[in-house]
């Protein structure tokens, strides 16, 4: 056997790590651009317009902001509803995800993922929906009238506080179900059977044992939805009008309507500081979660559905929570079904179910529109692509500056740009997407191609909004790849380049997938930014909808929201075809 | 065929020296098994020599050449780790030709090549599965061909039976056996289990505190180990710490956790233990009468039968709970014909040990 003669001197056997640094650092480069270009230095330009008078530090625009009561009363009413929303959220989630826990049945997992929808319909879209199932005219009050002879409507959503809840309830009870049905599922039955052989009574049971195994991840989805909820836009904009809004529409408000732009920046430096402590309580509550799903043997007995082995009291039980089920599940699908069903619901009779199908295909609406239907169609699906294009560019970077396994190998230190970087992008995911748009209008809006580049712009805010997202789907694949299959890689003799191209990127695959659809779907039906940005020819279908709310029919945006809810879902059963879905920030 | 050599390797791993000024010399073909307690600073050690770890400082010679500062890829080592880590996206073929492709081999030569080495590690079935789809020895036995096909300087296997059922070890430890002589590959063997060591090497290194503690054949480390935790670690029955020493005119008194024992030679050696081999103990199952001690200084011990195991034809091993605060065992070898209707469960014994059979460590 031949023996290779190493002729190398001592340290250029670091080629590869020296390759893996170049790209670190270009990553770096590109990320660190990105977030100062259109995150960190658009957000100086907000708090210079919040904090600087005349060249001078002032805080009167928070005193004013503060003292004005329909700011004060935005603020205390985001807390309010979002508390709320949180509460009747976990009332409502919880026995439906114990019960998807607890029993086994046919469909089960096909259930999961329908409940799941509704958190990734574009909010304008659940709106629309809203509208035509709950309004005076709507199925709900329709139905609630021919019953009980009674001339006042059930619901009543506009200007209230009713309809917000339940479109946000609606929203999150997906993200509590999906939650906490691990919870459930991941308590540590032995440690009962052993407080059984202890004489523990069952209440004490629940409160010292199981409870305390579920009650963290009780506290990650409620900052969840509290945290959707506190920034919620399109629906508290609409149904709320000016009786109730939150702080993200006062923001709109105050920037597009009167064009005061000191308040709207205050508020949003307001925001973004409760943002902030929320995602921090968020993150060290997932953490604790994560530590304490270690090490259990015996997890929750699942039981199937059988009613004939039930005795009676059970027999009970589980019908109730079928019913409840089927009742959630109705709930969940009447708004989306309503919009199917109402977009072949011509207003006035001579006109053809197909009507609003044909409509967007014509330019009789584009007083409204600034736009046809068509292109707005296109313009989404353009947006859509180039957002997702960018975002798995972006999180892919990210990733491999948070995690690259390759630079831990041959030291056992961790890398200091690591760490700055991972709190590079908290503040991002803190920042509300009214607020990334106002940065981003801010500080370029003096350019005067801005008004052509405003596509540009939307896009980037997307992407500002999907990185979060689809980062941790990468990073969640990325993190179940064993080291030792990159160690085993290079002493076979594989490169830097050689590695990421035949091991991290096939095992990666299915992550950057997910990530990549999702953030699709994300852009799709984004509207808080992009309506705040838009100009005239650059509307997308989530613009298009809300400007035609007030005309006489709805069923030419029935119809636009129609071909967003197909979409969607095509990209929802896709995800669920190649992983699954995240729907933590 | 190369020889290996390691020079004042030291390793810190947060700031606790795992490897410290280790030095090691492995000879051309051979198999050294690394025997050492978890954390001891094996799998460092393998994974430094592999190159995936930079030491702090020392010396890798392979040949004579210096390649502590050569990159993995180009030093050519078979490397087995722990886990059975296979690429879980590709086949068996294809992780069998994975090193092969990097080394970017002409396809007859990596045809060629996979199917001796499938051959040689007996996978020939195996080749279009994936990793999902084999047992645990079946995956440990491709993960041998992957880093064999190569045809590596030195084969690293780190405690490469730990996650194979019972079954499935001796056969698997006689396949590397059979692998590594027949290439004649240098090869390093790390493992906890003495009994491997005992299996298959050719020479025996014994690391704890960061060192080389012995090396040699098993049977040499046996006979003579070099101090009470290299006994324990090769697995030698019956030894025992001594706590502390103290030296009269005549006696030295070594104080253990199965009492004081009375010795009346004088050693020059740093004392750390005792051993003594389950045939020295005389068993009685009543008091010996005091003069007969005298006679010849016996040291007696008290205790209870705790089990016995049939050895050969001729002998009974017993298990003897001894008396004291602790719990301690002693292991005796017993002729089968003279005590196996004599001896029950749980039956008090003595047992009397000739001083001069006692064993310093």
């Amino acid at each position: 056997m031949t023996f290779p003669s190493f002729n190398l001197k001592k340290r250029i056997g670091t080629k590869d790590e020296l390759l893996n640094k170049v790209i670190i650092a270009t990553a770096s480069l590109v990320i660190v651009l990105f977030f100062l270009f259109f995150f960190y230095v658009p957000l100086t330009r907000i708090l210079k317009f919040s904090f600087i008078e005349q060249g001078k530090l002032t805080l009167d625009y928070f005193s004013d902001v503060i003292n004005s009561p329909m700011n004060r009363s935005a603020l205390i009413f985001s807390f309010y509803q979002a508390f709320l929303s949180t509460i009747i959220c976990l009332v409502i989630g919880l026995p439906a995800s114990y019960f998807l826990a607890k029993y086994e049945f046919r469909g089960k997992k096909v259930l999961i993922n329908l409940l799941t929808i509704p958190f990734v319909l574009p909010p304008i879209v659940v709106l629309l929906g809203f509208i035509i199932t709950y309004d005076d005219k709507g199925w709900v009050n329709t139905i609630w009238q021919t019953i009980s002879g009674s001339n006042n409507p059930l619901i009543n959503i506009f200007g209230s506080i009713e309809g917000i809840l339940i479109a946000h309830i609606f929203y999150n009870i997906s993200v509590i179900i999906r939650i906490t049905i691990p919870a459930w599922e991941n308590i540590d039955y032995d440690l009962i059977d052993v407080a059984k052989t202890l004489g523990t009574s069952k209440w004490k049971r629940f409160r010292k044992i199981i409870f305390p195994q579920i009650f963290n991840h009780i506290v990650s989805a409620s900052l969840l939805v509290f945290i959707y909820a506190f920034n919620s836009f399109a629906i508290v904009l609409y149904l709320g009008q000016v009786r109730f809004q939150t702080l993200e529409v006062r923001i709109y408000k105050e920037m597009v309507r009167s064009l005061d732009f000191q308040s709207g920046t205050a508020l949003a430096v307001i925001q973004l500081i409760i943002n902030t402590l929320i995602i921090v309580f968020y993150l060290i509550s997932e953490k604790r979660t994560r530590k304490m799903a270690v090490g259990k043997e015996k997890s929750l007995q699942k039981e199937k559905i059988s009613f004939r082995r039930f005795n009676t009291g059970k027999k009970i039980v589980v019908f109730i929570s079928i019913v409840y089920m089927i009742l959630l599940f109705i709930f969940t699908f009447a708004p989306i079904l309503a919009i199917f069903i109402e977009s072949f619901k011509p207003a006035i009779e001579s006109v053809s179910a197909f009507w609003g199908y044909r409509q967007l295909f014509s330019t009789e609406y584009n007083a409204y529109l600034h736009n046809d239907p068509l292109r707005m169609l296109l313009n989404t699906l353009w947006f859509a692509s180039l957002n997702m294009i960018i975002t798995i560019l972006i999180s892919l970077s990210l990733v491999f500056i948070i995690r690259n396994k390759f630079q831990r190998l041959r030291k056992y230190q961790t890398s200091r740009v690591e760490g700055i970087i991972s709190y590079l992008i908290l503040l991002p995911m803190a920042t509300s997407s009214i607020t990334l748009a106002v940065g981003l209008f801010l500080q370029f809006r003096t350019f005067s191609w801005f008004n052509d580049a405003v596509w540009i712009f939307i896009i980037l805010a997307h992407v500002l909004i999907s990185v979060p997202f689809a980062t941790r789907s990468i990073l969640a694949s990325y993190n179940r790849i064993d080291v030792e299959l990159l160690n085993v890689a290079s002493t076979l003799g594989a490169s830097r380049l050689k590695i990421f191209a035949k091991i991290e990127l096939p095992l990666i695959l299915k992550g950057l997938i997910v990530g990549g659809i999702f953030s699709f779907a994300i852009s799709l039906g984004e509207f808080g930014a992009t309506n705040f940005l838009v100009r005239t020819e650059y509307g997308t279908l989530s613009v298009g909808i809300y400007n035609l709310f007030g005309s006489h029919t709805l069923q030419l945006p029935a119809a636009m929201a129609s071909m967003l809810i197909l979409i969607t879902i095509l990209c929802f059963i896709m995800i669920q075809r190649i992983g699954d879905i995240d729907l933590k920030v | 065929m190369v020889n290996l050599e390691i020079h004042d390797l030291s390793m810190r791993y947060e700031k606790k020296y795992i490897l410290e000024d280790l030095q090691l010399y492995v000879e051309h073909g051979e198999l050294l098994v690394i025997l050492g307690e978890s954390g001891c600073g094996k799998t460092t050690l393998i994974k430094i020599i592999a190159g995936i770890i930079e030491p702090e400082k020392g010396k890798i010679i392979i040949e004579g050449e210096d390649i502590t500062h050569v990159p993995p890829q180009k030093r050519k080592m078979g490397y087995v780790p722990q886990a059975q880590v296979l690429f879980p996206h590709m086949t068996v073929k294809s992780n069998v030709s994975f090193g092969l492709k990097s080394h970017k081999k002409s396809k007859e030569e990596i045809k060629e090549k996979i199917s001796w080495v499938a051959e040689l590690t007996q996978i020939e079935e195996l080749l279009d599965r994936f990793p999902s789809e084999i047992s645990g020895g079946q995956k440990q036995r491709v993960a041998l061909a992957r880093a064999m096909a190569i045809k590596p300087n030195v084969l690293l296997l780190d405690e490469p039976l730990s996650s194979i059922d019972a079954t499935g070890r001796e056969a698997l430890a006689l396949t590397i056996r059979r692998i590594q002589k027949e290439t004649e590959t240098t090869t390093i063997y790390v493992t906890h289990n003495q009994e491997e060591a005992r299996l298959i090497s050719d020479r025996v290194a014994v690391i704890y505190d960061g060192k080389v503690q012995q090396i040699g054949t098993v049977t040499f480390i046996d006979n003579s180990p070099k101090n009470y935790l290299v006994a324990q670690i090769m697995g030698l029955p019956n030894v025992w710490p001594v706590y502390y020493i103290e030296e009269t005119d005549e006696n030295t008194i070594l104080n253990t956790t199965i009492g004081e024992i009375k010795l009346t030679k004088q050693t020059n050696k740093k004392i750390t233990g005792i051993s003594i081999s389950p045939s020295s103990f005389k068993p009685s199952l009543e008091k010996k009468s005091i003069s007969d001690l005298e006679k010849s200084h016996f040291i007696e011990f008290k205790g209870e039968v705790k089990s016995m195991v049939q050895r050969d034809e001729r002998t009974i091993r017993a298990v003897i709970e001894l008396e004291g605060e602790k719990f301690d065992y002693a292991k005796i070898d017993v002729d089968k014909e003279a005590f196996e209707d004599i001896l029950s469960s749980d039956q008090k014994i003595f047992l009397y040990v000739d001083p001069s059979k006692v064993i310093i460590l």
